[in-house]
């Protein structure tokens, strides 16, 4: 399954400025959220990219974009109606293909030599259905995270393939439901972030879209999941959200610690430790 | 060849009775079992092989070595042993008794030691693995990894957090009790259902109560509340217990016994809120709540019991923690649906999270008792583990059962309408603990005893056919099978399910409906407390007052002999088609209870307004509006103002006021003072009691003893039948105390008790002891005037019972000695307490009841401070304030109040006295003993019997030379009791003419009734006796069937303390132990029952 298309959400109500702030990236460059964002994922073998927006935000956007503006089209989500939605709005640019989900206001620092999209996309283009990327993750960060359940793939070291998927469960919930064998007891195989998503998942999510409230995309996922093969791939690297409290100042640490600049920030944070009082 | 009992795959071999195949095995041929047997359960891997091994050991010596051992071999039981046993070190007590055993051979002393030991090995391998696999269930195990607040992974549901016009909603659960349709045969007990899962099986329906004529339609009984709260706390209200608390750390949560929100703070645990990794974490509250619901905001938890008492058999506790656990599980977004109904996963979910919450709270519930978070009728079923259980290979069942909802197709309508018109249900009004039952069940099983094993097997039958009769609506046959089951099976596997009450009402209510009585159905557990009556259907309506008039009235005729916490009751009952059940209301809407107003808003109504929190003025507003406008806070505002306005007691100066009870029983107002002062400035107390710790305490050498066990007896018993048929011979049974251990302090007459059946039918302890008399009297062609002592509690009960039963007919003279002293309770010493539970070797608990002991304590502590140590204490029932003053009091009374005078007049030759304990049943005036006392002159002969572990309190010591009786609370250091080979049974031949010798007295005293003179000599030799003070524990009943029970203070002079004067001569005699043993304990019964002690009895009396 050879992968061409993305998408990226950038319309939820906090999420509109975010993808508009400017980061130093690790080689000392200074860039947009949303230009590291296309960097990475052009980079990947992604040929074009749909962002969807909210209405009024297209020059803004058009502005961050920095030299992809000929690959990228914007998309306006009229109103906020949930994560599934944003992603519904560009069904007419993913059309049958399969497609990249990523969020406007999440960053990645991969730690093995190939970035975290090119990372899943080597995973999806061995397979034929949805792939999300996932990662290990302690049970107290579960009700910020969807969370799946699903068997190693033989041969294949952090690939799983899907049984169920639920959105922020309790971790009663979890022990009963989503235990993943080889996993650390406590921990959980959660969301990423980052999706190879198919048209089959499209089509779920406009059965499922009604107009009235919010359209998540966990329960057309988990719907998939018992349709057809639906993948997991953990992957080596960190996630930033950059909508969490210091969420900016944390993916701009990793991106310094990680990079050129690592010795010069490690000197300002211990000059900052030893004058500051709390 | 026993440890292939255990192992063989063949049912027919590994069910085979262990008595059985004991039956053929001497001495030596048992000890090399055990030491298979111990050496097998050492290296076992399997939990059940082990446990079994344990019973089997523990069996063999309690019952099968002790028989074919010496009687009078005492043997010796060592101190380190019996203090490992105390810290629940169980393994090392074995390892020091084997060692004993293997250097001195066995006896009956080291027999009862290792049996002990055995025995609790095997419940704490039991409720261990219980333990784990509670831990282990999917769902439950996250709970004890969460070490800190920030690792928090639950949050609040948003919609409780919506406020509207400053009130939260509130989330109310709404929870059925559970009726045991079948009586499980107690295959309920988890470690049943963990062995046997095919045997684990029970119907049980969910109901919806209403007091009788009380209430106007059934609802479900238990009822559980939850909403946001705008500080960072836990509030907590019982509604029924009337409780009320704030925390404020998280230690608090974790202290259940500080107040009686202990339910409460255990399912807030078990339901993950607070969870059970973050005790001890020395984290805040507020941090925690901060989490989970947001900045200084807190949580409210209310629970409520609509006038269900304790004791019912319905299990109303386990289906309130269910319904607590259910509510909180909701707001957190553990169930699919914050209302409605749970789904069968959730329901199984709550299900093990209340098994963990009994648990964490130490208590300890059935495995079908949460039935009430199901739905109707339903089938509860053991089940096999399987490969992913973490039960797998340790056990052949699963913790967890599995439920069946029967449909209606399978139970129609009409079959469940016919049930409703037929049975009623009822409380009996007694409160018994069914603790000592659950390990004799447990115990059977493990034996396979085979009476108990077949009556197991015919409960099972007998299930299927109660669910066909059932199923077909056919409640006649119904009533049939129940009635089968309780007088079969369930009487078979423990005779104590039964007791008199209940069979006295089962014969009126048959005697009154005849062949519209239909049927008896025990509920479980024991019978008195929850039970069924099932009648023709047409006359159910005049059933429900008539059978609450026999309760009633057969209540009042047994409630001085029987333990009952309440009166009895009938409910009107109907079959709740939900199971748990969650609503959540807002605004108006958003009311709890009136009560919890009552209470809640007494503090909040002493607050200056400018103080109150928006919130709890709009609740405020609330709850004035809803007095307006909604009939049920209609007098609300009364009852608020009774709780602002504490009330007088009206009773204070009545009849039964404790001031005049204490001028009726000859109360000595300057003795007393004179107590309590010595006992404030620390001169006497429970350290004083000791002797000086230089004291040599040693054994009896074989010249101190005669082994009447051994001795030729031949002569001895011409001299007691000659005595016997002059008449010479009169006999005193002390029945003055309550009998404490006997009902833990509930304050009735023990000696009125009926506590087995003997010859076919329950039997009290008098009826027993003159049952005796009556036999001897009859082979020695006399009567013999048997006399009762009686104290101020026993006294007018036990006339009035024995005018009831005239005196069960006895045909020679029988007289009630009045008690002419009493004592008032005190408050203990904070030094006391302290004594009692710091100094002196205390039984370590299990970890969780350890802890609620150690929270008990601290708060007894802080209750004796803050009441005043030494007061008086009046705090209870009048009657349970007073005390009587110990056993030496109990002869002299009968030279006072005139019994022994009109002995003597009646019966100028009398000449002998043999004086017992109410509880030592085997006691009769053994001619052989009467002519051995006779024959040898003396004033006093005092009976021994050869130790057991359990026989506690004292012993036949050598001090100084010269052979005593030591009571226990005098013994210089403990270990010293454990040197003595000999127990003290109480059971002492006098010499009449010698012992008013020693209180300075002739007959002609006695005769001429000189009051002055008999009061002179008794107080001359009372001042040489030792006063002893000593801890009691009193019950304190209050609520709907609710006892606290509370230490107090009182001081004793003792019968034995006579071997230590010089004014009379005492000796001392072995006597075999079925004569010399006491009945101290109801959980001793069913030993007793098997031992062959009780066919003993029975064939030393004439009934």
């Amino acid at each position: 399954m050879k992968i061409k298309k993305a998408v990226i959400t950038a319309a939820g109500p906090t999420q509109q400025h975010l993808p508009l702030q400017t980061l130093v990236s690790p080689n000392g460059t200074t860039k947009t959220v949303v230009a590291f964002i296309l960097d990475e994922i052009f980079a990947s073998g992604i040929e074009s990219a749909a962002i969807v927006i909210a209405p009024g935000t297209e020059k803004a956007f058009s502005s961050a974009v920095a030299n992809h503006l000929d690959k990228v089209v914007f998309i306006e989500q009229s109103a906020p109606q949930g994560y599934g939605h944003a992603i519904l709005c560009a069904r007419d640019f993913t059309a049958n293909d399969p497609f990249l989900v990523m969020m406007g206001d999440h960053l990645y620092l991969s730690f093995a030599k190939e970035s975290c999209v090119r990372q899943l996309l080597n995973f999806a283009s061995q397979a034929n259905g949805p792939v999300s990327a996932v990662q290990p993750t302690h049970e107290s960060k579960l009700p910020f995270y969807g969370t799946v359940a699903g068997s190693p793939v033989r041969g294949i070291q952090g690939l799983y393939e899907v049984s169920d998927i639920i959105e922020k469960p309790t971790p009663t919930i979890a022990e009963q439901e989503l235990i993943v064998p080889g996993l650390r007891s406590g921990s959980y195989l959660c969301f990423f972030g980052i999706h190879v998503l198919t048209a089959p998942v499209m089509e779920y999510l406009d059965q499922a879209f009604t107009k009235k409230g919010d359209l998540p995309l966990t329960p057309s996922l988990a719907a998939a999941a018992k349709s057809e093969k639906y993948l997991a791939c953990e992957i080596e690297g960190l996630r930033f959200n950059i909508e969490e409290s210091y969420g900016l100042l944390r993916a701009q640490l990793g991106m310094a610690l990680s990079g050129e600049g690592r010795d010069e920030v490690m000197g300002y944070i211990i000059e900052l430790i030893a004058t500051t009082r709390s | 060849m026993l440890v292939s009992l255990i192992t063989a795959e063949d049912p027919a071999t590994r069910d085979r009775s262990l008595a059985e195949a004991c039956v053929s095995l001497d001495t030596e041929g048992l000890l090399q079992e055990c030491s298979a047997l111990d050496a097998f359960r050492r290296t076992s891997e399997n939990l059940y092989h082990r446990v079994r091994a344990i019973f089997f050991l523990q069996a063999i010596h309690q019952f099968h070595l002790p028989e074919k051992l010496p009687t009078s071999d005492a043997g010796s039981i060592p101190f380190d042993g019996y203090e490992n046993l105390l810290g629940r070190q169980f393994e090392e007590a074995i390892e020091v008794f084997l060692k004993v055993q293997d250097r001195e051979g066995p006896s009956d002393g080291i027999c009862s030691a290792l049996s002990s030991a055995y025995h609790q090995l095997a419940f704490q391998t039991l409720a261990n693995q219980v333990r784990k696999s509670v831990r282990t269930v999917r769902g439950n195990q996250w709970m004890f990894r969460m070490g800190h607040p920030a690792d928090h992974p639950l949050r609040i549901r948003h919609e409780l957090l919506e406020q509207d016009q400053h009130r939260f909603p509130i989330l109310c659960e709404r929870t059925p009790v559970r009726m045991d349709l079948t009586h499980s045969a107690w295959s309920d007990i988890f470690f049943l259902g963990m062995d046997f899962p095919q045997g684990a099986r029970v119907v049980n329906v969910s109901v919806d109560l209403a007091i009788h004529g009380h209430d106007a339609e059934p609802k479900p009984p238990v009822e559980a509340y939850f909403r946001i709260v705008d500080e960072p706390v836990l509030k907590l209200t019982s509604i029924d217990l009337k409780a009320t608390a704030t925390i404020t750390s998280l230690a608090d949560v974790f202290d259940f016994a500080k107040d009686y929100l202990g339910l409460l703070k255990a399912a807030i645990i078990a339901s993950g809120i607070i969870p059970p990794g973050i005790e001890g974490s020395g984290k805040s509250l507020a941090e925690l709540l901060n989490r989970l619901v947001g900045p200084n905001r807190g949580i409210e938890i209310i629970s409520s019991v609509n006038d269900i008492p304790k004791g019912s058999r319905l299990a109303v506790s386990t289906n309130l923690l269910a319904a607590l656990i259910s509510a909180c599980m909701r707001a957190t977004g553990q169930t699919q649906s914050l209302t409605g109904e749970l789904t069968e996963n959730e329901r199984r979910l709550v299900l093990a999270r209340a098994i963990l919450g009994e648990w964490i709270g130490g208590s300890g519930g059935g495995w079908q008792d949460s039935g009430g978070v199901w739905p109707g009728i339903k089938l509860i079923e053991g089940e096999l583990a399987g490969e992913t259980d973490p039960e797998q290979g340790i056990s052949r069942g699963r913790l967890m059962p599995k439920h069946k909802v029967f449909n209606h197709e399978e139970i129609p309508n009409s079959a469940r309408q016919a049930l409703t018109d037929s049975l009623i249900l009822v409380h009996g009004g007694m409160a018994q603990n069914v603790g000592p039952i659950l390990e004799m069940v447990t115990e059977k099983y493990l034996l396979r005893s085979s009476e108990e094993w077949e009556a197991r097997q015919e409960a099972l039958e007998l299930l299927d056919q109660i669910v066909t009769a059932l199923a077909s609506g056919n409640i006649r046959e119904l009533g049939r099978l129940t009635t089968e089951n309780f007088r079969g099976p369930l009487q078979t596997i423990i005779p104590w399910a039964t007791n008199h009450f209940t069979e006295t009402l089962i014969d009126r209510v048959s005697k009154k409906f005849g062949e519209d009585f239909w049927g008896f159905w025990m509920l479980g557990g024991m019978s008195g407390g929850g039970m069924g009556f099932i009648v023709e259907p047409s006359r159910k309506q005049e059933a429900l007052n008539i059978i609450h008039a026999i309760m009633i009235q057969t209540k009042r005729e047994l409630e001085n002999a029987l333990p009952f916490a309440m009166d009895p009751v009938v409910y009107d009952f109907a079959i709740n088609p939900h199971g748990t059940f969650g609503q959540i209301h807002h605004g108006d809407e958003a009311l709890l209870p009136p009560p919890y107003y009552h209470l809640a808003l007494a503090d909040t109504l002493r607050t200056p307004p400018e103080k109150l929190s928006p919130t709890t003025r709009a609740e405020l507003d609330q709850f004035a509006r809803a007095c307006r406008t909604k009939s049920i806070f209609s007098s609300s505002v009364e009852s608020l103002f009774e709780t602002l306005i504490p009330h007088t007691d009206d009773d204070a100066n009545g009849d039964n006021s404790l001031s005049k009870l204490l001028a009726k029983n000859g109360f000595d107002q300057r003795q007393h003072e004179q107590i309590r002062k010595d006992l404030f400035e620390g001169r006497i107390g429970l350290a004083q009691n000791r002797l000086p710790p230089t004291t040599l305490i040693k054994d009896v050498s074989p010249a101190d003893i005669t082994d009447f066990t051994r001795s030729d007896s031949t002569k001895d018993l011409v001299v007691g039948e000659q005595a016997l048929a002059n008449g010479e011979v009169g006999i005193i049974t002390l029945a003055a105390g309550a009998g404490s251990r006997w009902t833990q302090g509930a304050g009735v007459c023990k000696a009125l008790h009926p506590f087995a059946r003997l010859r076919g039918r329950h039997r009290t302890f008098i009826e027993t002891h003159l049952g005796k008399s009556r036999k001897r009297g009859l082979e020695a062609g006399s009567t013999i005037p048997h006399v009762f002592t009686t104290s101020y509690l026993t006294h007018q009960p036990t006339r009035q019972f024995l005018d009831n039963v005239e005196d069960y007919h006895y045909p020679g003279s029988l007289h009630l000695s009045q008690g002419r002293s009493v004592g008032l309770r005190m408050i203990p010493t904070v030094s006391d307490l302290r004594f009692a539970w710091e100094e002196m070797p205390q039984q370590v608990l299990d970890e969780q009841q350890q802890k609620m002991r150690d929270s008990v304590r601290s708060s007894l502590l802080n209750w004796a401070q803050s009441t005043g140590e030494s007061n008086d204490y009046t705090d209870n029932l009048p009657l349970q304030c007073l005390h009587p003053v110990g056993h030496f009091y109990e002869v002299p009374n009968l030279l006072l109040n005139g019994t022994l005078a009109d002995l003597l007049t009646d019966r100028p030759q009398l000449k002998t006295l043999m004086l017992h304990n109410i509880d030592t049943l085997g006691a009769d005036v053994d001619p052989a003993l009467l002519g051995h006392h006779l024959a040898s002159k003396t004033g006093l002969t005092f009976e021994v019997i050869t130790r057991r572990l359990e026989d506690r309190g004292g012993g036949l010591a050598s001090i100084e030379g010269r052979p005593r009786l030591l009571e226990g609370l005098a013994m210089p250091r403990e270990e010293d009791e454990f040197i003595l080979s000999y127990y003290n049974s109480m059971t002492t031949w006098i010499d009449i003419d010698k012992l008013l010798g020693l209180f300075g007295l002739t007959r002609d005293d006695i005769l001429a009734r000189d009051e002055r003179k008999i009061l002179a000599g008794i107080r001359k030799v009372a001042s040489t006796l030792p006063t002893y003070i000593t801890l009691k524990e009193v019950k304190k009943r209050w609520g709907h069937g609710q006892e606290d029970v509370f230490p107090v203070t009182q001081f004793e002079k003792l019968w034995g303390d006579l071997t230590t004067l010089s004014g009379i001569d005492s000796k001392f005699i072995i006597v075999p132990r079925s004569r010399g043993q006491q009945l101290k304990d109801p959980s001793q019964l069913d030993a007793w029952l098997r031992d062959g002690s009780a066919d003993h009895i029975e064939s030393l009396c004439e009934w």
